[in-house]
């Protein structure tokens, strides 16, 4: 019976061996001319069934153009996306191409020496004029592009038309009639605003547009980056704001506590009138057969308005959402830069008619045929006087969770406007 | 001879790891670029970080909880196995919940504790409270809000294992006491309890350890907001590690994670350990 | 006791159970309904349309691949750990040796690893032997992290065993290795019942292993199918719901026969006892 222990243990070593031999094999067997990039993207068939749809239709096409090549995939959802690249980049391991995001998230892996400078991509005559304008900037450390954009995305705030006629009211144009909105709505019972603060970038929205009016559109961005401060009157009294909209009733019931997927539900179904929220939401209010028609008819969006006259509002808070990288450690890297590049090019129109996506890249409103929200979201964004980032975003990722757990702590009251400012100076001094 | 495949293989795949991550705590690392060795700085700096403590404070307080409703889950057990009708029946319906992964039963809670639809506050309106809290948006109240479902997902768990050492009691030792005229609580007390100590005493352990390194309910239903109120120590050095790139750090906060559950642990053995214990 | 008593005791018991059962009619309901009736209605209304169509389309997500994988995987490991588990109980509990009391020590210390401290070295070392993207990693991953906790399990069992068994069988000049097959793993069936169905929930439960080490479809798990319906912006919680139901039902279905295990395996190896 001793036998038997050692025979389990051998057992698993031999098939350890044997398997680890069997991989080896299999890597071996791409000779040299047949090249494997692998590719890592975020978009699962079951919950993003078009953007997986039109991802494997570029690789295909991509695929049957370059003889020799293939697209080696892997797919997750977002947190296993994160989880899973920070794991794979501890051991040197990113895929060929992936997806990142911008700014804050990005800086390390560039600082690292991660990523490859994608300058020559960014300039080549197929993307020199590709992209909106300050999208590939978010992509960009000191100069050198590192990521393709592929998404662009402006928070707006929608409302409910039905609710708004029934009680008389109209889209504000200007905070004093924001205020009476909110408050002939709390006086009829209906919760004003749909917020799912438990996410927390969703409260940073609000005191970003507060920031943006009260202070102009590079009053936060330059307190960020250390050119302005946090306690700067116009973003201390952004904090203010915030506040007072929480004294006013102004949000759902213990919104802390809230997921931003619950606070959506809220405003889907009837039960507030408004709801902040970036415009990758928009199928849901156009085009998502799962949600009644009625309700998809009944909401509009409009601008955050203006604040005691200040404030433009054609300026917006936003950003690109995810894009491209290609590793600099890659075997394969010019394969995929140029894999990287094919799929920038053919992801703008394919991903706006038929997933929802406003893309990075620049698209012909007018030749799609498309719902009018989005024709109005792509006309605000060529209208659009600037774009700040949001601010999770821009920040470090130490700098932005002591953000967002501060948004949550202003929100919750637990905190002044005065030392919600101090927090972040803090936060941000001990990066210097 | 028979422990070795078995040490064998935790000895690779945990003690290695479990080394390596004090070793990566030693190191200024961001998990992407080159690691830098600092000595023990973030080791210090761990201890001089409130938020550390405040999260072990949390983890504490579970663990004791945790081990509280110990006795009640011994009591249901106790219950069950006595022989009372549909006792069958009954003890596979409470082991439902932990068959259920956490995703479900963060879905289930969340929809409970719902300030405005959800099934609690339903129920507290409905029978005149006018207003009742925001649960996990309070952050008075999350962390204890927080412990029902994983208190209840672990009632399962602690249930079967009882059941379990209770049935392998002979009859014969309990039918002679009734004979003797022992009431059901004192044979409840004085002979079952006595018989399957060393089990209770595995599963105080068990409850321990595993609410000290507590992780899942509480990333997924509350990421250990708001603001930190139901932060625990694994979810502040998941945060770390994963979530703000300060992988040595985070790594440091799991090894200290790792020292004081062992601290724990010895002093809870030494407490419940008995003079005519040989075995240990 | 008293009628009135036993009354009592049973409406406790009842409550109790319906506070159990609950979820599992919860989440029957929760597969069949669209995101907004989740989000918004009360969670034990009925679906109004009743949508099936939402356990077609995890179907066709090819979920069966999904399937069999977590059960091959999750019932290899459970074997490992439990053969691994036995022995090394036994050799604590009941061989004298020096070494003993640290080897225990050894394994409760190893009940104390955070997991996701554990997740990138055990990356790193996987990757270094090639075993990465191989189920191989998983299985014996599982093996090993469950090691400590079964063991701690049948720690508290070995001790409650009578010696006078091992005795007599040792008198008869059985040899070590044939007492622990033929009489001790025997004799522990019924708490190797309990060890299976804690090993069972945990390994087909497990995520954050598969995530990791795993990135062919074809060697994923259930859990990973559930993942599947998170999406960047927007998730199907639906499909999830219906996910949970499938992959909840086999698992219901062992561990009532287990749990069947737990009661019989006890009566028979108390007529030997």
């Amino acid at each position: 019976m001793k036998k038997k222990a050692i025979t389990i243990v051998l057992f698993v070593t031999v098939l350890a061996l044997f398997m680890a031999g069997c991989n080896d094999s299999d890597s071996s067997a791409d000779s040299e001319s047949d090249k494997t990039i692998k590719f890592m993207h975020l978009w699962p068939e079951g919950s993003s069934a078009e953007h997986n749809r039109i991802v494997d239709e570029i690789i295909e096409e991509y695929e049957s153009e370059n003889e020799g090549v293939t697209i080696d995939l892997e797919v997750l959802s977002n947190e296993q996306y994160k989880d899973k690249i920070q794991v794979l980049s501890t051991s040197d391991e990113l895929p060929d191409v992936g997806m990142t995001w911008a700014a804050g998230y990005m800086e390390p892996f560039v600082e690292g020496n991660k990523f490859a400078s994608l300058d020559d991509v960014a300039e080549s005559d197929e993307l020199q004029d590709a992209f909106v304008s300050g999208t590939t900037e978010a992509f960009s450390v000191d100069g050198t592009t590192y990521g393709l954009p592929l998404e662009l995305n402006i928070a707006t705030v929608f409302y409910n038309k039905s609710i708004f006629d029934e009680h008389g009211l109209e889209a504000p144009e200007t905070y004093e009639e924001f205020k009476n909105v909110v408050q002939t709505l709390d006086e009829n019972g209906v919760p004003p605003i749909a917020l799912g603060n438990a996410d927390r970038w969703t409260g940073s929205l609000w005191y970003m547009y507060f920031a943006d009016r009260i202070g102009g559109s590079d009053v936060l961005t330059s307190a960020i980056n250390r050119e302005g401060t946090f306690e700067d009157p116009a973003l201390v009294q952004a904090a203010e704001e915030v506040q007072n909209l929480v004294d006013m009733n102004a949000f759902n019931d213990g919104f802390n506590g809230l997921s931003d997927q619950e606070a959506k539900s809220m405003f889907m179904n009837a039960q507030t009138a408004m709801y902040l929220i970036a415009t990758w939401d928009l199928p849901n209010y156009t085009t998502n057969e799962e949600v009644p028609q009625e309700f998809r008819d009944s909401v509009g969006y409009f601008d955050f308005p203006t604040v005691e006259g200040n404030g433009d509002k054609d300026s917006y808070v936003g950003g690109p959402g995810v894009g491209l990288f290609v590793s600099e450690n890659s075997d394969v890297k010019e394969e995929a830069k140029d894999f990287a590049s094919f799929f920038a090019q053919q992801w703008g129109e394919k991903s706006v008619s038929e997933a929802g996506v406003i893309p990075a890249t620049k698209v012909d409103a007018e030749s799609l045929d498309l719902p009018q929200m989005y024709v109005d979201v792509l006309d605000d964004l060529n209208n659009a006087s600037n774009i700040t980032l949001f601010a999770d975003v821009q920040m470090s990722p130490d700098t932005a969770e002591v953000h967002l757990n501060q948004i949550q702590a202003l929100f919750g009251g637990e905190v002044s406007p005065e030392d919600f400012a101090k927090a972040h100076e803090e936060a941000l001094s001990q990066e210097e | 001879m028979y422990v070795l495949p078995a040490l064998l293989l935790i000895g690779v795949l945990i003690f290695i790891p479990l080394i390596l991550t004090g070793y990566y705590g030693l190191m200024d690392w961001d998990g992407i670029g080159e690691m830098e060795f600092i000595g023990l700085e973030n080791y210090i700096n761990a201890v001089q970080d409130l938020k550390f403590w405040d999260s072990a404070l949390h983890s504490f307080l579970l663990a004791l909880f945790s081990t509280l409703s110990l006795i009640v889950y011994l009591g249901i057990s106790m219950i069950l196995a006595s022989k009372i009708k549909g006792a069958d029946l009954l003890r596979k319906i409470y082991l439902i919940p932990m068959l259920l992964s956490s995703v479900a039963i963060a879905q289930l809670w969340i929809k409970v504790f719902n300030p405005a639809n959800g099934m609690l506050n339903r129920i507290l309106m409905s029978i005149g409270f006018e207003n009742p809290p925001a649960w996990l948006a309070d952050t008075d109240i999350v962390l204890y809000a927080i412990f029902i479902p994983i208190l209840w997902q672990y009632a399962g768990f602690y249930i079967l294992i009882y059941y379990a050492a209770l049935k392998n009691i002979p009859e014969t030792i309990i039918e002679a006491a009734r004979i003797d005229g022992a009431s059901p609580l004192q044979i409840a007390y004085r002979i079952k309890l006595p018989l399957i100590k060393s089990v209770v005493k595995v599963t105080i352990v068990l409850a321990i350890v595993g609410s000290l390194k507590y992780f899942d309910l509480i990333y997924v239903m509350t990421g250990g907001g708001p603001n930190g109120a139901s932060e625990v120590m694994a979810s502040y050095m998941y945060k770390l590690a994963f979530n703000t790139n300060e992988f040595g750090y985070g790594s440091a906060i799991g090894f200290l994670l790792l020292i004081i559950t062992l601290i724990v642990t010895v002093i809870v053995r030494k407490l419940t350990a008995e003079k005519d214990e040989i075995q240990y | 006791m008293n009628r009135v008593g036993y009354v009592f005791l049973y409406i406790c018991l009842g409550i109790v159970a319906v506070f159990q059962i609950f979820p599992i009619i919860w989440l029957l309901l929760f597969s069949l309904k669209s995101n907004r009736e989740i989000f918004a209605g009360s969670p034990f209304a009925l679906p109004t349309e009743w949508r099936w169509e939402n356990y077609l389309k995890v179907w066709e997500g090819g979920i069966g691949l999904y399937f069999w994988n977590s059960v091959w995987i999750t019932a290899v490991a459970i074997i490992f750990t439990a053969i691994l588990a036995s022995m090394a109980t036994f050799a604590i509990t009941r061989m004298h040796w020096k070494l003993n009391k640290l080897v225990l020590g050894l394994f409760m210390v190893g009940l104390m690893i955070p997991i996701h401290s554990a997740i990138i070295p055990l990356f790193s070392m996987f990757l270094n032997v090639n075993l990465i993207d191989n189920p191989l990693s998983i299985v014996i991953t599982y093996t090993a992290y469950n090691l400590p906790i079964t063991m701690m399990i049948l720690l508290g069992f070995y001790y409650t065993l009578p010696r006078e068994i091992e005795e007599a069988a040792i008198i008869d000049g059985c040899s070590i290795h044939r007492m622990f097959f033929r009489i001790i793993l025997p004799m522990t069936a019924p708490v190797l019942s309990t060890i299976v169905i804690i090993n069972m929930i945990y390994n087909w439960n497990e995520f954050v292993f598969v995530n990791t080490f795993i990135s062919s479809d074809e060697f994923k798990t259930l859990t990973v199918g559930i993942q599947n319906f998170i999406g960047q912006y927007m998730t199907d919680w639906g499909a999830i719901g219906a996910t949970l139901i499938i992959s909840l039902l086999p698992i219901l279905v062992a561990f009532i026969f287990f749990s069947n295990k737990v009661v019989e395996g006890i009566s028979s190896s108390a007529v030997k006892g």
